[in-house]
C-alpha cells in the first residue's frame, strides 16, 4: 500500500547536571538535532532528514525523547545522535548525550517498550535508593504498576508515565 | 576396460572456485579544473583542500573523511588523477559536479575519465587522433 513509512527513535537525554533535563524543549531539541545532522551529513543529510523529522514526545522529568524520521533516512539521523554533546538553553550550556533506547516503526511499539523499560528502571531505582521515605514511595509505585499490568492489556502512557515521573522527580 | 577406468585413483588436485563480484576496491578518476578567468593557480595541497571542502559541503564531516588520494597533479593544466574507494565514487562525483567556486572565483570540474582500473586511464579513445 502507498504510505510514507517512518521510524520512531526513542532516546534518553543523559546528563550530570540536573538542570539539563528541566530545560528540555521540543523546538530547541529539534533545532539542535537538525544542526547536528547538517554538520555531520552535510546539505544532503540535512535536506533528506528534515522532511519527515519531528519531535513527537518529550518528557522533561525522565529525559525521554521520541523522534520521528522517514524510514529511508533513519540511519543518517541515528548516526548523527552521538555527535550531540551539549544542550543550549537561554545562554546556558549543559553537557549531555543522547542514549538511543529503541527504534520502532510505530508510536505504539515505542510506547510498549517504554512501559517495560520504565518498570525495569523502577526496580533498579528501588535497589539503589538510600532514603527510607524514597524507598516507600518507589515500592508503592512498583506495586501500582504491577496492578495496572494485571488489570488491563492496554495502558495509557500518561497513566504510567505519571507514576514514573513522580518517582523520578522525588529522587 | 570399464573396470580399469573405475579403478583409476581420483586426481590429486582439488579445484577451488573464487567469484569476484567487484574486482577493484578503488575507482580512479581523471579530472580537470577549469576557471572562468585565467591566471588562477593552485598547488597540490590547495587542490586537495578544495576537494575535501566540496565533499564536506554536500555530504558532511563523515564523508569528508573518505580515503581520497591525489595520485598525480599538474599545476599548469590543473588536471589530476584521483583515487577513491568504490563506495564513495558517487558521492565524490556528485560533490565535484556541484562545486561552483573557489575563493570567490567561478570554477567547474570536468571529469574526463573514470575507471576501476588505473591502467585504463593511460589511454583514452576519445582523445585518439586518427591519421
Amino acid at each position: 500500500m502507498v504510505r510514507f513509512k517512518h521510524r520512531y527513535l526513542l532516546c534518553e537525554v543523559v546528563s550530570d547536571d540536573p538542570r539539563c533535563r528541566l530545560s528540555l524543549e521540543d523546538r530547541v531539541l529539534g533545532g539542535l538535532i537538525r544542526d547536528t545532522i547538517a554538520r555531520v551529513h552535510g546539505t544532503f543529510g540535512a535536506a533528506s532528514c528534515s522532511i519527515g523529522f519531528a519531535v513527537r514526545y518529550l518528557n522533561a522529568y525522565t529525559g525521554i525523547v521520541l523522534l520521528r524520521c522517514r524510514k529511508e533516512f533513519y540511519q543518517l539521523v541515528c548516526s548523527a545522535l552521538p555527535f550531540i554533546t551539549y544542550l543550549e538553553n537561554k545562554g546556558h550550556r549543559y553537557p549531555c548525550f543522547l542514549n538511543t533506547l529503541h527504534v520502532g516503526g510505530t508510536i505504539r511499539t515505542c510506547q510498549k517498550f517504554l512501559i517495560r523499560y520504565n518498570r525495569r528502571q523502577l526496580l533498579i531505582l528501588l535497589q539503589n535508593c538510600t532514603d527510607e521515605a524514597e524507598r516507600e514511595a518507589i515500592q508503592k509505585s512498583v506495586t501500582r504498576s504491577c496492578l495496572l499490568e494485571e488489570r488491563s492489556d492496554e495502558e495509557e502512557l500518561s497513566d504510567n508515565g505519571g507514576e514514573e515521573e513522580a518517582a523520578e522527580a522525588m529522587e | 576396460m570399464w573396470s580399469a577406468l573405475e579403478k583409476m585413483p581420483a586426481p590429486a588436485t582439488t579445484y577451488e572456485r573464487i567469484v569476484y563480484k567487484n574486482p577493484s576496491e578503488h575507482h580512479y578518476m581523471k579530472v580537470r579544473l577549469e576557471f572562468q578567468d585565467r591566471g588562477v593557480g593552485l598547488n597540490a595541497a590547495q587542490f586537495k583542500q578544495l576537494l575535501i571542502s566540496a565533499l564536506k559541503d554536500l555530504f558532511g564531516e563523515v564523508d569528508a573523511a573518505l580515503p581520497l588520494d591525489i595520485l598525480t597533479y599538474e599545476e599548469k593544466t590543473l588536471s589530476a588523477i584521483l583515487r577513491i574507494c568504490s563506495s564513495g565514487l558517487v558521492k565524490l562525483w556528485s560533490s565535484l559536479t556541484l562545486l561552483g567556486s573557489y575563493k570567490g572565483k567561478k570554477c567547474a570540474f570536468r571529469v574526463i575519465q573514470v575507471s576501476p582500473f588505473l591502467l585504463a586511464l593511460s589511454g583514452n579513445s576519445r582523445e585518439l587522433v586518427l591519421d
